[in-house]
């Protein structure tokens, strides 16, 4: 069966859609500092705002999962009072403007907040540290895991599930062995999404964590310093975010998606 | 609610398309009834006053107000962001914008400033000196260094003989000087450098304010000025007369000192 073709006003709004999304990569690529630009990646600034980068990011995507799969599998799995708000408020993150969910954190893991004596007595003061950069990046990156996954598990068919423990196969057998191979893709979907995210991340950083270079300072709050007094350095920056970025995505294909 | 109550998404894009010309337009030129004026951070709460008096003294103008760090505010300038007039916490900036364009006009010093620590009002750290910043363990944040609050607190460290020992304590480069305060008012930081005029009164029972030694000799001068590429040059030109004239009293009121 082949489609219908779509209408020409149709491809004409999609262009347009297209162009919108893609013109800002396109204007940076067009403006990169191209003499300069190794020079710039190869500065002590940016090669450590590329390590700080990489660790927090990978920091959080393991932390969003870590927190997010149990609560991925509620949400698919454990009818709860409650559960279609919580599924709606776990999403979140992802609409807050990521300034006010610095705030936020401070208000709840800072020196002052909520938990921040609970935290003191324990000897431990999350803000200005690496810490605080890998809960801000994991906090904005959570439902970007959580939501690939419970669709990946609301998918999963739980007759195979049984069909594995009527053949005598143990719980975590079971899961190790059908489970886990079945939602591997949404994992894998969930953590990709979430470390691209964390590794973009700007506002609640910069609001939880700080910038200093070598300890907080990430590659997008790199940018934005230099940015300030050197916007061709800035380009270079964000040019080399934009690309590890829209490479990560061309490699899952639209995976996500489906 | 029923489904029906709720704008489709075709109301919401229509309201959208019909809202977002006006707003590109008046972000444009607006003949001569609006000004945009690009000012230090430290300079938010005696501009936002002055602005207000301007106004009314020029019924049908609107003044809008960008405050930033000042190395930022240049750099949007250079890049062909609209503004009208500029006014940043340091002449570097200002001279930016004149060697690298759109170039100024009416260039005038209108004030100057000095430096503070200010802690939270429980003072964590215990600073009773400029040179307890220097004490190893101490949670200090400054504006980055380019920023003009980062580069005026770096020089005063450096006049004092303990800028290598305080950078050690250093916590985090602030994007602006009202982040710095921001930091020290919520008690995530143990002290950080700072305007005297950043002691407003909505914070002054929030922060305690250490002095700075007499022989740290370290003044902010602001700089204000037209920028060339304005299109209402009449109405720049008054605003930066209405700064050095009737607004020094307010820039009184707020701390700053008389221009030199």
């Amino acid at each position: 069966m082949t489609l219908p073709r779509p209408r020409i006003a149709l491809v004409a709004l999609a262009g347009l859609g297209a162009t919108f999304i893609l013109l800002p990569a396109i204007a940076l690529l067009a403006r990169v500092p191209w003499a300069t630009l190794v020079a710039v990646l190869g500065s002590g600034l940016a090669r450590d705002a590329a390590r700080v980068s990489l660790v927090v990011a990978t920091g959080a995507a393991i932390l969003a999962a870590g927190l997010g799969l149990p609560l991925a599998w509620i949400l698919a799995r454990v009818p709860f009072p409650g559960r279609s708000l919580l599924r709606s408020l776990v999403v979140l993150p992802l609409v807050l403007p990521p300034v006010v969910a610095g705030i936020g954190l401070l208000a709840a893991f800072g020196r002052r907040g909520l938990l921040g004596p609970a935290l003191s007595v324990l000897g431990i003061e999350l803000p200005f540290t690496p810490a605080a950069a890998v809960l801000a990046a994991g906090f904005v990156a959570f439902p970007l895991f959580v939501l690939p996954v419970e669709a990946g598990i609301r998918a999963l068919d739980p007759r195979l599930e049984d069909a594995a423990a009527t053949m005598g196969a143990s719980r975590p057998h079971t899961v190790r062995r059908v489970v886990l191979p079945l939602l591997a893709p949404s994992l894998w979907s969930g953590l990709v999404l979430a470390w691209a995210r964390a590794l973009g991340e700007f506002g609640a950083t910069i609001m939880f964590a700080g910038n200093l270079r070598g300890r907080t300072q990430t590659l997008p709050l790199a940018a934005f310093e230099v940015a300030q007094t050197d916007p061709a350095a800035g380009i270079a920056i964000a040019v080399a975010l934009v690309a590890v970025s829209a490479a990560i995505l061309v490699a899952l294909r639209g995976r996500f998606l489906r | 609610m029923t489904a029906a109550r709720r704008p489709g998404p075709i109301a919401v894009l229509i309201a959208i398309l019909l809202v977002a010309p006006g707003c590109a337009r008046s972000a444009g030129a607006g003949a001569d009834r609006e000004l945009v004026v690009l000012a230090a951070a430290s300079l938010t709460e005696a501009f936002t006053e002055i602005a207000g008096d301007f106004e009314r003294v020029h019924p049908g103008v609107r003044v809008r107000l960008s405050f930033g760090p000042s190395d930022g505010l240049a750099i949007q300038i250079v890049e062909g962001a609209p503004a009208d007039v500029f006014a940043p916490a340091s002449p570097r900036w200002m001279d930016e914008v004149e060697r690298r364009g759109p170039g100024v006009s009416d260039r005038a010093p209108f004030a100057r400033n000095v430096l503070v620590v200010i802690t939270p009002s429980d003072d964590p750290g215990a600073v009773r000196s400029f040179a307890d910043l220097a004490r190893p363990g101490l949670r200090l944040v400054l504006a980055a260094p380019g920023v003009p609050a980062g580069d005026y607190a770096r020089e005063a460290l450096r006049s004092a003989g303990i800028l290598q020992p305080t950078l050690a304590n250093l916590a985090s480069n602030e994007e602006d000087v009202k982040a710095v305060v921001q930091k020290v008012v919520l008690g995530e930081a143990d002290a950080g450098i700072v305007y005297r005029t950043d002691v407003t009164p909505a914070i002054r029972d929030e922060v305690r304010v250490v002095h700075l030694p007499r022989s740290v000799d370290v003044t902010a001068v602001y700089p204000i000025a037209v920028v060339a590429s304005t299109g209402t040059p009449r109405l720049a030109r008054a605003f930066v007369r209405a700064v050095l004239g009737p607004g020094q009293a307010v820039l009184r009121a707020h701390g700053f000192l008389p221009p030199p």
